[in-house]
């Protein structure tokens, strides 16, 4: 068995699965922020129920988030030893910098975060529900940061095959880098606002009408209406940014096949990359041109120009277009249910059917944007440096396969036992309702978590 | 002699790295041989035990990412030829600590019928990431590359490490707990304080006859002089805790946290030992520091950062320990 594709599967596994969690908790932090805020200056018993129950979502997600993470940092000694070989001396501090100034961080204080509320004051509780907060958005700067500077490498020379840094604020703020952090940022914030809007109209559906349901419920959905178009505008800004510094992967995205103006915009096909052309096309004319150059004459980039240099087109095209659904229906959602709860403040049954099933929307969407970047990467490990086949390790195929097979088994159980307590605490929530040990008795309630942590 | 930073460089990571391998063998040390112990504990114990690292696993384990970091960053060279050459033993770490990390998460928040089933991943957990990190450390020793009787060392290293984690993870609960629990976790340090101390001397046999450049370095005068302080020093703070766990726990529960330092001043003589051996090479006998380091202008970058904010770092560490002092009961059950 080849060692490559293995190797590339199992940290497509890994990191698939890795991302769902940061994805989390890099937003729920500020809404946990949010809601001890709101309790700070209203009083109001309700929010800091709902911060007790999602607290115990982010410590979860984020131990999920951790292992996760150190599996990967382990599986590029392990299995593309080429990369840190070559781009060591880029991807080594930026690295570096993330477990000084964000691991350490959040790690320090989730645990005052989750079990401190007693034994520190108020102020420092808050505080620390800061820092976790902070720590986790800055490890999204740091990670990004490299993500992109593999994506479009700048501020380096190579010398003897090595890269070597020659201006770090370029490294770091690499050309692609601010608009894929604010993509990641926004996303992160839409997969928290439906994550918190689907749960609590499960709890809805189940009778609960408890003022902290309420409360999670318009902070998910008004966040998520209140985000959606920004993040449209966000990804627009960013896929221009991809024409600029990554044609070829833009050319995939869209599948066309030749440069030209008057692109149609593709919107259903089967794109057949022997025959360099796309089966059972439905198309918008001149949409791609409109859409990429704002004028129908403008001229969009083709595959063709690219021979062997370009990413496989099926993936790509596809990530793209499922991203772009999941938002478009995000947008149908969450501008509804912000509709019904402002003017009718009410929430209509099926609504609440559809939005359970959303809860996970914004992994879909997350993972389907990061296929897209990723694999419209390739055939590049870092754009024009060096080759994916070039970085993987000595390592024998059979020994990838053993190990790929235990991680898919594990990932697998583990979303599965994840998403079950989340529902499991979903309805648990609902059923204490307002009825759970009150917040100026905390002490119940804190230990009760501390007694399971 | 002048400063010379391409030489420095590289020496003051090795320093940095060898000191967050030590900080999280001995922090997460504990964690891990408290999931351990869980074995042999029952289901109010074990909920004190959770109690009395719950707060802290996540920090600690951040010593172990800040470790394998520093290796990747700093000595990109090595990082590869070490963690391919252990390939299955690294995965097999990454599997036990990814059970461990999930299931003190999971434990809390199943419904009460999927407890103990977590409870046991907990322990399964634990027990794999210490083996695999006892085999690594033995295969390590003998070179990286091992047949079937350095297997054979890695596993009775494996062992022994794991009851060192235990004897740890015993100290701690001695420092954390009280009445039933306090005074099984005596009975558990002493029957683990042996196996350490096999280990130690197992790998400190086994360190000079795996290369002959360790064995000149231990044992020709006058090398053999300054090597000399770091075994009789272990060798006494062994029995003075060996005596010690015949008293314990003291009346007012004074010095309940001596074990604990005691054993992490073991640690770390063992670990100077090894440093002191095996320095300067980071893979033994193919690849010095030197050789395998970043370029000094991507270290000289980490550095500056390192500097400020390790201080800041260790400072809140620290008072997240102190937030959290005491007896775990008391976090657990008022």
């Amino acid at each position: 068995m080849d060692p490559l594709i293995l190797s590339r599967i199992q940290f497509g596994a890994n990191i698939s699965f890795h991302i769902l969690f940061p994805a989390i908790t890099i937003a729920l932090g500020w809404v946990l922020l949010f809601f001890k805020l709101r309790y700070n200056a209203t009083g109001d018993s309700a929010w800091m129920r709902a911060y007790f129950t999602w607290v115990k979502v982010f410590a979860l997600s984020f131990a999920m988030g951790v292992v996760s993470g150190v599996t990967m940092s382990f599986q590029f000694g392990t299995n593309w030893p080429g990369y840190m070989e070559t781009v060591g001396n880029i991807a080594g501090p930026l690295l570096a910098y993330e477990v000084l100034t964000a691991f350490f961080l959040e790690a320090a204080f989730l645990g005052i975060m989750l079990f401190g509320f007693r034994r520190v004051s108020n102020r420092i509780h808050t505080l620390a529900t800061v820092l976790v907060a902070g720590g986790t958005t800055v490890s999204a700067f740091w990670i990004i940061a490299l993500n992109s500077w593999m994506q479009t490498p700048a501020g380096f020379e190579m010398r003897d095959g090595k890269a070597h840094a020659l201006d770090w604020w370029a490294v770091i703020f690499n050309p692609s880098m601010p608009y894929r952090l604010m993509h990641m940022l926004l996303a992160s914030g839409l997969t928290v606002s439906f994550l918190v809007a689907g749960l609590s109209a499960l709890r809805y559906l189940v009778g609960d009408r408890s003022e902290s349901m309420w409360k999670a419920l318009r902070t998910g959905v008004f966040t998520a209406a209140i985000l959606i178009p920004i993040q449209i505008f966000a990804g627009d800004q960013h896929g221009l940014n991809t024409l600029e510094h990554q044609p070829q992967k833009i050319a995939a995205m869209e599948a066309n096949w030749n440069t030209g103006p008057n692109v149609p915009l593709v919107l259903f096909a089967l794109p057949d990359e022997a025959a360099k052309e796309n089966k059972f096309e439905l198309a918008i004319p001149d949409g791609a041109s409109v859409v990429l150059r704002h004028s129908v004459s403008g001229v969009v980039p083709g595959l063709n120009d690219y021979p062997g240099n370009h990413p496989p087109v099926f993936p790509v095209f596809w990530g793209f277009r499922i991203m772009v659904g999941t938002g478009i229906l995000m947008l149908i959602v969450s501008w509804s249910a912000a509709f019904f709860l402002k003017r009718r403040h009410s929430l209509p049954k099926l609504l609440a059917l559809i939005m359970v099933p959303m809860t996970i929307s914004g992994w879909v969407a997350t993972l389907a944007g990061w296929y897209t970047t990723e694999i419209g990467r390739q055939p590049w490990l870092v754009t024009g440096v060096l080759k994916t086949a070039d970085a993987v390790g000595p390592v024998a195929g059979s020994h990838v396969a053993l190990t790929l097979a235990v991680y898919l088994i594990l990932y697998v159980l583990l979303l599965i036992a994840y998403l079950s307590v989340l529902v499991h605490l979903a309805l648990k929530a609902a059923k204490d309702g307002d009825a759970s040990p009150l917040p100026g008795a905390m002490n119940a309630a804190l230990s009760q978590q501390a007694a399971g942590e | 002699m002048t400063f010379d930073w391409p030489t420095a460089l590289p020496l003051i990571f090795a320093g940095l790295m060898g000191l967050a391998i030590l900080i999280y063998v001995i922090l997460d040390g504990f964690d891990l041989g408290i999931g351990i112990l869980f074995a042999a504990a029952d289901d109010a114990e074990q909920d004190t035990m959770i109690a009395a690292i719950g707060p802290f696993w996540d920090a600690n384990e951040t010593w172990l990412v800040l470790a394998v970091g520093l290796l990747l960053v700093a000595f990109p060279m090595a990082h590869g030829t070490i963690l391919t050459a252990l390939y299955i033993p690294v995965f097999l770490l990454l599997l036990g600590l990814i059970l461990r990390g999930v299931a003190f998460d999971f434990r809390a928040k199943v419904p009460a019928g999927k407890k103990q089933r977590w409870n046991r991943i907990f322990f399964l957990g634990s027990a794999t990431a210490s083996l695999a990190q006892g085999y690594m450390l033995g295969v390590y020793v003998l070179g990286l590359d091992v047949g079937f009787g350095g297997m054979a060392f890695g596993a009775l290293v494996a062992l022994c490490l794991s009851a060192a984690y235990a004897a740890m993870g015993s100290a701690w609960l001695i420092y954390k707990t009280e009445g039933g629990l306090q005074r099984k976790a005596v009975r558990w340090l002493r029957t683990t304080l042996v196996l350490t101390a096999l280990g130690m001397v197992a790998v400190s046999l086994a360190t000079p006859f795996a290369s002959p450049r360790i064995f000149d370095k231990w044992f020709l005068w006058p090398e053999i002089l300054y090597l000399s302080p770091l075994p009789i020093l272990s060798a006494l703070l062994f029995l003075w805790l060996w005596r010690q766990t015949f008293h314990l726990p003291r009346p007012d529960d004074r010095h309940a946290l001596r074990p604990f330092l005691t054993l992490a001043a073991i640690f770390a003589l063992g670990f100077a030992g090894l440093a002191w051996s095996f320095y300067p090479y980071v893979v033994p006998d193919r690849l010095t520091i030197w050789q395998a380091a970043s370029a000094p202008e991507s270290l000289a970058f980490i550095l500056v950062g390192t500097v400020v904010v390790l201080p800041i770092i260790i400072f809140y560490s620290f008072y997240a320990y102190r937030v959290f002092g005491g007896k775990a009961t008391d976090l657990t059950y008022d």
